[in-house]
């Protein structure tokens, strides 16, 4: 199983993270839902109804956290039979990236999980570029929109 | 807000569905679900109530295929509609892209789709978004109802179509204007990315 990153920076301590805490599935998100980085999962569109799934929860206790005029809950973790779910937040120069871990029970823990979840922050953060630099789209983008999306609808 | 990588060309984007409870929202995701191979789409995920009225979000990942070299998707949200879930409602709209309004072309529910549009616009606001800035496309659905039921789709436009953004008659039930309203969405949003990219 390989780790894929959309972003480059978060591929190493995202590796790092899943082979310290030995994780089974990780994601690394936007507030949003979108993947910056996965590990773990076999198709791009199962993982992204996965990141929809953790962003909606991060999403809800923040605004639960809102209204009780608090901080935003630092992680939350839910535990199952075999599973766990660890779900965190980071803030780094690209914006807030979202965690979301899933490990088994048998091989890890939240102990161990909440370790090298700080020390995958830290590198996250020293890692984070500044800017993203902005490249032009190619000019043909418009005709290969329309033609993709007339095959993709059986028109 | 849209992801583009340049290093491994792809680009995600965030379509939400927008209306009053009952327009057919959901509807819509639904079409498109069953009419989209399988091989270019996700698992649709819903989170309603027992009584299947949406309660924080459906959610439909598409795949656009290549698109001048980048792989493109498309994450299609529906939010609930009902007037006291507007906190999910809220969230469900962080980061769009774009946005569709469906709209219920019945006569007696023209005052929701007014107040509909209006919690839109307040709610892009609390995200820092203005309504204007937004690629936006309306949908009047249910046209297939009794004539004496609802408006026509020029009526509907004159009462909702502030901004003469692309709006389109449908039947989600039925898939009529389904696809024209996801395919005009969807253009307007990559334009718009297209556009932002150059500059």
């Amino acid at each position: 199983m390989t780790a894929r990153a959309v972003e480059g920076w978060t591929l190493q301590p995202l590796t790092d993270f899943v082979r310290e805490a030995s994780v089974r599935l990780v994601l690394l998100m936007t507030p949003a839902g979108q993947v910056l980085a996965q590990f773990g999962f076999s198709r791009a569109l199962d993982v992204m109804s996965a990141a929809a799934l953790g962003a909606a929860i991060m999403a809800s206790t923040g605004e639960l956290a809102r209204q009780l005029r608090q901080a935003p809950f630092a992680a939350l973790n839910h535990q199952g039979q075999r599973h766990g779910i660890f779900l965190s937040s980071l803030a780094t120069e690209r914006g807030a990236v979202v965690v979301l871990a899933v490990y088994d029970l048998d091989v890890s823990s939240l102990g161990l999980v909440q370790l090298f979840f700080e020390q995958m922050a830290e590198e996250l953060r020293a890692a984070s570029p500044k800017q993203v630099s902005k490249q032009v789209l190619a000019e043909d983008f418009e005709r290969e929109l329309s033609e993709s999306l007339n095959t993709l609808f059986g028109r | 807000m849209s992801l583009v990588n340049f290093t491994t060309r792809e680009i995600t984007c965030k379509i939400v569905y927008y209306g009053p409870g009952r327009s057919g929202k959901t509807t819509n995701l639904h079409y498109v679900y069953g009419r989209v191979p399988q091989s270019r789409r996700g698992r649709m995920v819903s989170l309603a109530t027992q009584t299947d009225r949406t309660l924080f979000f459906d959610f439909l990942p598409i795949d656009l295929g290549q698109i001048s070299g980048f792989t493109t998707r498309f994450q299609l949200y529906t939010v609930p509609g009902q007037v006291y879930y507007n906190a999910t409602r809220r969230l469900v709209l962080q980061g769009a892209d774009g946005v569709v309004f469906v709209a219920d072309s019945q006569a007696r529910q023209l005052d929701e789709n007014l107040e509909s549009l209006q919690n839109l616009q307040s709610n892009l606001l609390e995200h820092g978004v203005d309504v204007r800035a937004m690629p936006l496309v309306m949908q009047h659905n249910k046209q297939d109802l009794p004539r004496e039921l609802i408006l026509t789709p020029a009526e509907l436009d004159d009462a909702l179509n502030f901004r003469s953004v692309p709006s389109f008659a449908a039947d989600a039930l039925h898939g009529q204007g389904v696809f024209e309203t996801l395919k005009a969405i969807s253009e307007l949003v990559l334009k718009k990315l297209s556009a932002g990219s150059a500059a």
